[in-house]
């Protein structure tokens, strides 16, 4: 084993430059691919781990206390399909003011009393302080995250007693917004009663709607206000990660097929270049296993060392992704490991140097099969050429000759031409599917009002704590006042009153967070999906995040309430924005708020107006008016978009090292070839010209079908991406490209090719004719 | 057959086409030229000979401008090879000197009228122009019939004819071989001496480095004797039948 080792050893450090290809190719998939798997594994488990352990209820009701007894509620866990059941619980929505010690749960909460965290369903992390077990404290939820306790707060409800926070508690499926015990819920006047189910079989929508309907047969009409299902709890959180996985999965799967072909590429090549050494090995006494054992361990000493610090690298990137991935877990209570899982640094670190291996297998069972005498006399005889008929008719074209002999050299290797070609295809697919994901955010982001800049170039806030809550405008002209002055000002060519609201949907816990305009929103650019914008009060458009979460659709009602109030309304439309968002006109505001004021005023202005000295005219005009942000770029897509970017340059990195090691394998085979062409009076720039001619040509071919492969991952990644975060995406999203676009991205195939052939390129025009022609 | 010290008497009116002036070569510690003096004169056919690492191979690259002088200057057809740049030197290669190599040096992608076109054609002669003055060539060197077949199907002897007709394509001032019989059994020998001959005799200025000494005195018209990087012997030939 030593002799092989050795002489492995020994052929490392001959070939330092393919040694250091393999390795930084190998470290760099390695990096890509720990990212993309550990990202899935992580998106993959927590959830249903979390909902496991602390018994999540699969359904969550809520029934009107004065349609439906406890005791009825108690019969209702005999239903068919319930496996366990939590309650009947005491539920009341309260109003509390809007301070920094109640960390979540806003200033409208949902508070259900019950006796203990535990229980057969929705068992509760309470992670700080202790149980609410009397009148005067209370239980706030709220994920385990440092900086997260309130416990210890005062918190006084609106005509009702004052509680003190003496726990902190998280639940899987967010059942509440706080927990008092029994004895205290009968003083703050419950208007509900919440059951908590688990039922046998509950992996689908189809299969929850079933199950509740024996439990509300035998209850009378409208005892139930509404249900959650987890899934859609489920589903918000799995959001998150959701949107990053198919991303990196395609680019985890670049990398390593790219990884593969090189390592593939840079082994035969190995082991054709090496015929000679092979012989003598084998002259030496080295049995045919040997030699291939010495070849194995040539690829997987560097395939080895790139894996792991390619691993290292892999789990360091991971850890800021990670961490912005599954903030909708963190926000749902779920713990998350703060770093890749073991098992996927484990499964790399042993399968990439297992698929190095594999792939320098084939390869150096060649040179197991060849005997010492052809290997010695196959290393130093003349070879007949290859690819003739095409170097014949290439000879004979008008180009110069310099350029012909290179467009001819792929032929006379078609094997690792065939193999560099694929290395380029996949570095142009990866470059492609990049700019794609790329363009497609931004149209995305220029689509969503929320992020467009284009519409709105102008944000003045209207300072103190305004808005519907409080009814009242900080502004010294008022709100209708500061709005009519601001489009009084020169420049000014819309200006538009907008305020935000979390409405409750009546009877539930959940809310709806909506926009309220009060003047035009043409030119907002709104990018309706699915039926209009609204018209007028009683109409409300909602986000495909916001529909698909809450299980509505166009043309459902829904009763939102704000402070007491409620008013029905109609889903007369879906929208392309953020997932949490809605949108509906002022006069519905009016309605649940008559006395709310705008929170800020956009302003669109005349073209060639100067933004900043409009801003300064309308500060001037009212102190009580603050500049605000422009909008800006959403995190997540700046996230895909620079990881893409990231990844691209990666894999570009790794196609260029690609090209590198064939033309360092072809220059090196053709020193001879080079050093007569160079004796016979060729430039050292028409040697240039021709290696990279060489290279080039694949380039191109590899261009053009590496492109419309990029494309295809786009169209196919793109619309899985959507429906990962609930985004029902337009065309108009995933038709990003134009025909001059992919042209310059069919020339990234060339710009890899060349690339990579010119260092090499340039040392064979370096090559010293003496050496090469005279020994043989 | 030989005459010592007269190299200049015959020749002493034609154009010096070589003349390398107090040439040293260093590799690292090794000195393969010390002082290296010599002039050769249009139409002559000189024959270096020495013993193995003697330093003739080294003369040669110099002449060529294969190689670079560490001390002195090498000046052919005119033109000082220390004052060139790498594309000077290519370009002067290629429009001055004809090489041919124990090993030919062929393309093996290319049949023989490619490879012996090739030349031309990277002065930038039109195929068609070079693939027609390429065909007479191989057919002067009497290998026409061969002018389609690719290095590996030909002979050595054969191999050598192209590798001459590639090295006489541009009509060079001077025609280097490097043991162009070396690699060739005793038939194919002959007919490239023959043919390396001839050449000189229609006045084709000739530098051989060689080992053979029937080379010499077939073909050569003086004969340079090197030992030890210097030139021990310079002597005039009289060319055997």
């Amino acid at each position: 084993m030593s002799a092989v080792w050795r002489a492995a050893r020994a052929a490392v450090r001959r070939r330092r430059l393919q040694t250091l290809v393999i390795g930084v190719t190998v470290l760099l998939s390695t990096a890509t691919l720990v990212v993309a798997l550990g990202l899935l594994a992580v998106s993959s488990g927590p959830f249903d781990q979390a909902f496991s352990r602390q018994s999540g209820a699969h359904v969550t009701a809520a029934f009107d206390a004065g349609k439906v007894t406890d005791a009825q509620l108690a019969r209702t866990a005999h239903s068919a399909g319930v496996e366990a059941f939590a309650g009947p619980f005491g539920q009341a929505v309260l109003n509390v003011p809007a301070t920094a010690d109640i960390v979540r749960a806003g200033n409208r909460i949902t508070v259900v009393g019950r006796a203990d965290p535990a229980g057969p369903v929705d068992r509760l992390n309470l992670w700080a302080g202790h149980w609410a077990t009397r009148p005067g404290q209370i239980v706030l939820e709220a994920p385990p995250l440092a900086g997260n306790s309130s416990v210890g707060a005062k918190i006084a409800i609106s005509s009702g007693p004052t509680l003190t926070v003496v726990g902190m508690a998280s639940s899987i499926t967010r059942t509440a917004d706080a927990w008092v015990a029994p004895s205290q819920i009968a003083a703050l006047h419950p208007t509900g009663t919440q059951m908590d189910y688990r039922f046998t079989s509950a992996a689908t929508s189809a299969e929850i709607r079933t199950d509740l309907a024996p439990v509300t047969d035998g209850l009378p009409r409208g005892a139930l206000l509404n249900s959650t299902s987890y899934l859609s709890v489920k589903d918000r959180v799995d959001s998150g990660p959701g949107t990053l996985v198919p991303f990196l999965l395609v680019f985890g799967v670049l990398g390593l097929t790219v990884a593969i072909v090189i390592i593939i590429n840079v082994v035969s090549g190995a082991v054709v270049a090496g015929f000679r050494h092979i012989g003598v090995l084998k002259a030496m006494g080295f049995t045919p296993n040997q030699v291939v054992a010495v070849y194995l361990l040539m690829v997987c000493v560097p395939a080895i060392l790139g894996c792991v610090v390619g691993t290292a690298l892999g789990d360091l990137l991971a850890k800021p992704l990670l961490k912005k991935a599954f903030e909708s877990f963190i926000s749902a209570g779920v713990i998350l490991p703060a770093r890749v899982s073991p098992w996927v640094d484990a499964a790399c670190l042993l399968g990439v140097p297992v698929l190095a291996g594999l792939a320098a297998l084939v390869p150096a069972l060649r040179a197991h099969r060849v005997s010492a005498v052809e290997a010695i006399s196959a290393g130093s005889r003349q070879q007949a050429g290859r690819g003739l008929r095409v170097q014949r008719r290439l000879s004979g074209t008008r180009l110069p000759r310099s350029v012909s002999l290179g467009l001819g050299l792929p032929f006379a290797r078609p094997a690792r031409s065939a193999l560099t070609m694929v290395t380029v295809v996949l570095g142009v697919a990866s470059v492609t599917f990049a700019i794609g994901v790329s363009a497609s955010l931004t149209r995305l982001q220029n689509d969503d009002p929320g992020h467009n800049s284009a519409g709105i170039q102008a944000v003045l806030l209207a300072g103190g704590r305004t808005g519907p809550e409080t009814g009242r405008a900080a502004t010294k002209l008022g709100d209708a006042g500061t709005q009519a002055r601001l489009r009084s000002l020169p420049g000014a060519v819309n200006v538009t009153a907008e305020t935000h609201a979390a409405l409750a949907i009546a009877g539930s816990a959940r809310r709806i967070d909506t926009v309220f305009y009060r003047g035009s929103t043409s030119n907002f650019g709104f990018k309706v999906v699915d039926g209009r914008w609204y018209r007028g009060p009683g109409e409300i458009v909602l986000s495909s995040g916001q529909l698909y979460q809450s299980g509505l659709a166009v043309g459902d009602g829904l009763t939102l309430a704000l402070g007491g109030r409620q008013t029905h309304l109609t889903i007369v439309g879906e929208v392309l924005a953020g997932p949490g968002d809605s949108f509906a006109d002022w006069t519905t505001l009016e309605r649940l708020s008559p006395r709310a004021a705008a929170r800020s005023y956009d302003v669109q202005l005349a073209p060639g107006t100067d933004a900043n000295a409009y801003l300064a005219k309308a500060l001037a005009a009212d102190p009580g008016l603050s500049r605000g942000q422009p909008p800006s770029a959403s995190t997540t897509a700046l996230v895909i978009i620079s990881f893409s970017s990231l990844i691209t340059l990666m894999l570009g990195a790794v196609s260029v090292l690609g090209v590198v090691n064939t033309v360092v394998l072809n220059t090196r085979e053709r020193r001879r070839d080079l050093g007569m062409l160079k004796s016979i009076g060729m430039t050292p720039r028409q040697v240039t010209a021709m290696v990279v001619t060489s290279m080039a040509a694949l380039g191109a071919i590899g261009g053009v079908l590496g492109v419309p492969l990029g494309v295809a991952a786009h169209r196919l990644i793109i619309p899985i991406t959507g429906r990962a975060a609930r985004f029902d995406l337009p065309g108009s999203i995933i038709d990003v490209w134009s025909t001059p676009m992919l042209g310059l991205l069919a020339l990234a195939g060339v710009v890899i090719a060349a690339l990579g052939a010119l260092v090499p390129a340039g040392a064979a025009a370096r090559l010293t004719i003496a050496e090469v022609l005279h020994s043989e | 057959m030989t005459s010592e010290d007269d190299t200049e008497q015959d020749n002493g009116t034609r154009q010096v086409v070589v003349r390398l002036d107090g040439v040293r070569k260093e590799f690292g510690d090794t000195t393969a030229l010390d002082g290296v003096s010599l002039e050769i004169r249009a139409g002559e056919a000189v024959a270096v000979m020495g013993p193995s690492g003697c330093g003739k191979s080294t003369l040669l690259n110099m002449v060529a401008g294969l190689d670079r002088p560490t001390a002195g200057s090498v000046v052919v057809h005119g033109e000082d090879l220390g004052a060139l740049r790498e594309t000077g030197l290519a370009l002067f290669r290629r429009h001055h000197i004809g090489m041919i190599f124990q090993f030919f040096n062929l393309l093996d992608d290319l049949p023989a009228l490619d490879n012996v076109a090739l030349a031309a054609q990277l002065t930038g002669t039109p195929a068609r122009h070079a693939r027609k003055r390429a065909l007479e060539l191989l057919d002067e060197l009497g290998i026409a019939d061969r002018r389609n077949t690719y290095p590996a199907a030909l002979s050595g002897g054969e191999r050598q004819r192209v590798a001459v007709a590639r090295a006489l394509m541009n009509r060079p001032a001077l025609l280097l071989a490097d043991e162009p019989t070396g690699a060739l059994d005793s038939r194919s020998g002959e007919q490239v001496m023959d043919l390396l001959l001839d050449l000189n005799q229609i006045g084709q200025t000739l530098l051989m480095v060689t080992h053979d000494p029937r080379l010499a005195t077939r073909c050569a018209t003086r004969l340079v004797e090197v030992t030890d990087g210097r030139i021990a012997r310079q002597s005039s030939l009289e060319r055997t039948a």
